[in-house]
């Protein structure tokens, strides 16, 4: 193990995906989603935010594909993470794809979501959860 | 998979490592822009440990690769190397390799790590009386220093004058801690930089003292991304990318290494190739839209698709997407508009002149 902490962040209270996609409610239907520190640190430098064309305002299943991350190594596409209407999205990233790495959890969120259906928060990873599929093999 | 003696010094150095050529290989340590541009700027490190390294010995040693390579050896002096290709009798492309010349009688080879068994099969196979060759990959380390201060780190190191009087593409041999090393003055960066040959037993120790040397110029390590950003920006071939088995080396500006005299398996199409062209050709695009290129996008010109990406990179340097393409001969000209199909999108290119980055000796 070389440095254990590093893209170990995983605040308490998010909820999780397996995809590496974090949700915030910030009330009973509205929550704010991104990547998590263990995604921007596997990414690396990422260099690049795409958003899908005419994405706010839309209802998506929580498969649709909101944004595509790039980063000299690898790309990453963002997901819904749950169904809803996307009512925002963080245009400051396609000027400063940098947020991503350096505030995951804050000034790099990518969009404002309003859930369909508050019951499905309940299939997302707690962050103990999480944590657990992030440990021990993907990270040497 | 396989490790290099480096291995440790990675995974202490908080290295994220990848399968590559079934090696674990750093892909980087902190960020492939700051390892690309410490290299642009300063100077930076490589252990490249996992590529093949083959010795050639004998009195027909000099016939047996002039019998395997296009390129004539006349260029070729003791304490000289130079970058060449093994290719098939129908042109493609084996492995690009540099052979050091040690004397008339012996000659050191180095390739790709994912090709040496190819290469070395390829060579056993054409072997001729008064030769012996012999694969050293595993017990050999290599180790680049690269970057306009990495003279500077070695002076400290090893003998300042042979350093200093080092021409580009000459190496000598030296002495770290009681055990032979071999320093070339080579590279894979665009930037001036040297290439450290020693048995894997030293590897360790000779990382530390060029990492300690080079404290003072902000020396990092740099792992294989920032290798191929580099790379690129020089316009440098990579093999597996530019050139494969199934492309010729004038459909990736190679032609220049098709210039021997002397019998060798290929010459004819090569040559027939050189005078009159190749079915594709190479040329470097610049990114003027928005999005990122990757290897197989397609390229179109006029609506046509032409041709595809063989590399391409966020450049740190230019901070714009830059590739090298290979399409349909004679379509495009320096200047000129390509579109690369990204997804679903059409965005916009430009045909510049190579290479993006010249070489900065």
């Amino acid at each position: 193990m070389s440095n254990p902490d590093r893209g170990m962040n995983v605040p308490d209270d998010l909820k999780y995906r397996e995809n590496h996609q974090w949700i915030k409610m910030i009330d009973d239907i509205t929550g704010i989603c991104g990547i998590t520190d263990f995604a921007q640190d596997s990414l690396g430098d990422i260099t690049f935010v795409e958003f899908i064309n005419n994405i706010i305002g839309s209802e998506n299943p929580e498969d649709e594909k909101i944004a595509i991350i790039e980063s000299p190594k690898d790309s990453f596409d963002v997901y819904s993470m749950v169904s809803g209407k996307i009512l925002e999205i963080n245009r400051l990233l396609e000027d400063s794809p940098e947020l991503l790495n350096s505030d995951p959890y804050g000034d790099g969120w990518i969009f404002k979501i309003e859930i369909e259906d508050a019951m499905v928060l309940e299939d997302l990873l707690e962050p103990d959860e999480y944590l657990e599929t992030i440990l021990p093999d993907d990270f040497i | 998979m396989k490790r290099t003696p480096l291995y440790n010094i990675h995974m202490e150095s908080s290295g994220r490592m990848v399968d590559f050529a079934g090696f674990a290989m750093p892909v980087f340590y902190t960020s492939i822009i700051e390892e690309h541009m410490i290299i642009r700027s300063s100077a930076g490190l490589f252990d490249v440990s996992h590529m093949g390294e083959i010795t050639v010995k004998g009195d027909s040693a000099a016939l047996f690769l002039s019998r395997l390579i296009p390129t004539s050896m006349s260029k070729l002096e003791p304490g000289k190397g130079m970058y060449t290709l093994f290719c098939f009798e129908n042109g493609g492309v084996i492995d690009d390799l540099f052979i050091f010349m040690i004397n008339e009688k012996s000659y050191y080879l180095v390739v790709n790590a994912s090709t040496v068994d190819k290469d070395f099969a390829w060579m056993q196979n054409h072997i001729i009386p008064g030769v012996e060759i012999e694969n050293i990959s595993d017990s050999t380390a290599k180790i680049d220093i690269q970057g306009p201060k990495s003279a500077m780190v070695l002076n400290k190191i090893f003998d300042k004058k042979k350093i200093d009087n080092l021409k580009r593409f000459h190496f000598y041999f030296d002495d770290f801690t009681g055990t032979e090393i071999m320093i070339s003055n080579t590279g894979y960066t665009g930037e001036r930089g040297y290439e450290l040959f020693i048995e894997n037993s030293k590897a360790e120790s000779l990382w530390e003292r060029l990492m300690l040397e080079g404290a003072e110029y902000g020396i990092k390590p740099a792992g294989l991304g920032a290798r191929d950003t580099l790379r690129l920006e020089a316009c440098y071939s990579l093999y597996g990318h530019e050139i494969n088995e199934q492309i010729n080396p004038l459909e990736a500006n190679l032609g220049w290494l098709i210039n021997s005299d002397k019998e060798y398996i290929g010459r004819s199409v090569l040559e027939n190739l050189k005078k009159n062209g190749s079915e594709y050709e190479q040329f470097c695009l610049e990114l003027t839209g928005r999005g990122v290129l990757h290897e197989g996008y397609k390229v179109l010109h006029n609506g046509e698709e032409i041709g595809c990406i063989t590399s391409g990179i966020y450049s740190p340097l230019f901070k714009k997407g830059l590739a090298l393409i290979r399409v349909k001969r004679g379509v495009l000209s320096i200047g000129d508009k390509a579109e690369v199909q990204i997804r679903d999108k059409g965005i916009e290119g430009e045909i510049v002149k190579r290479p993006f980055y010249k070489f900065n000796g």
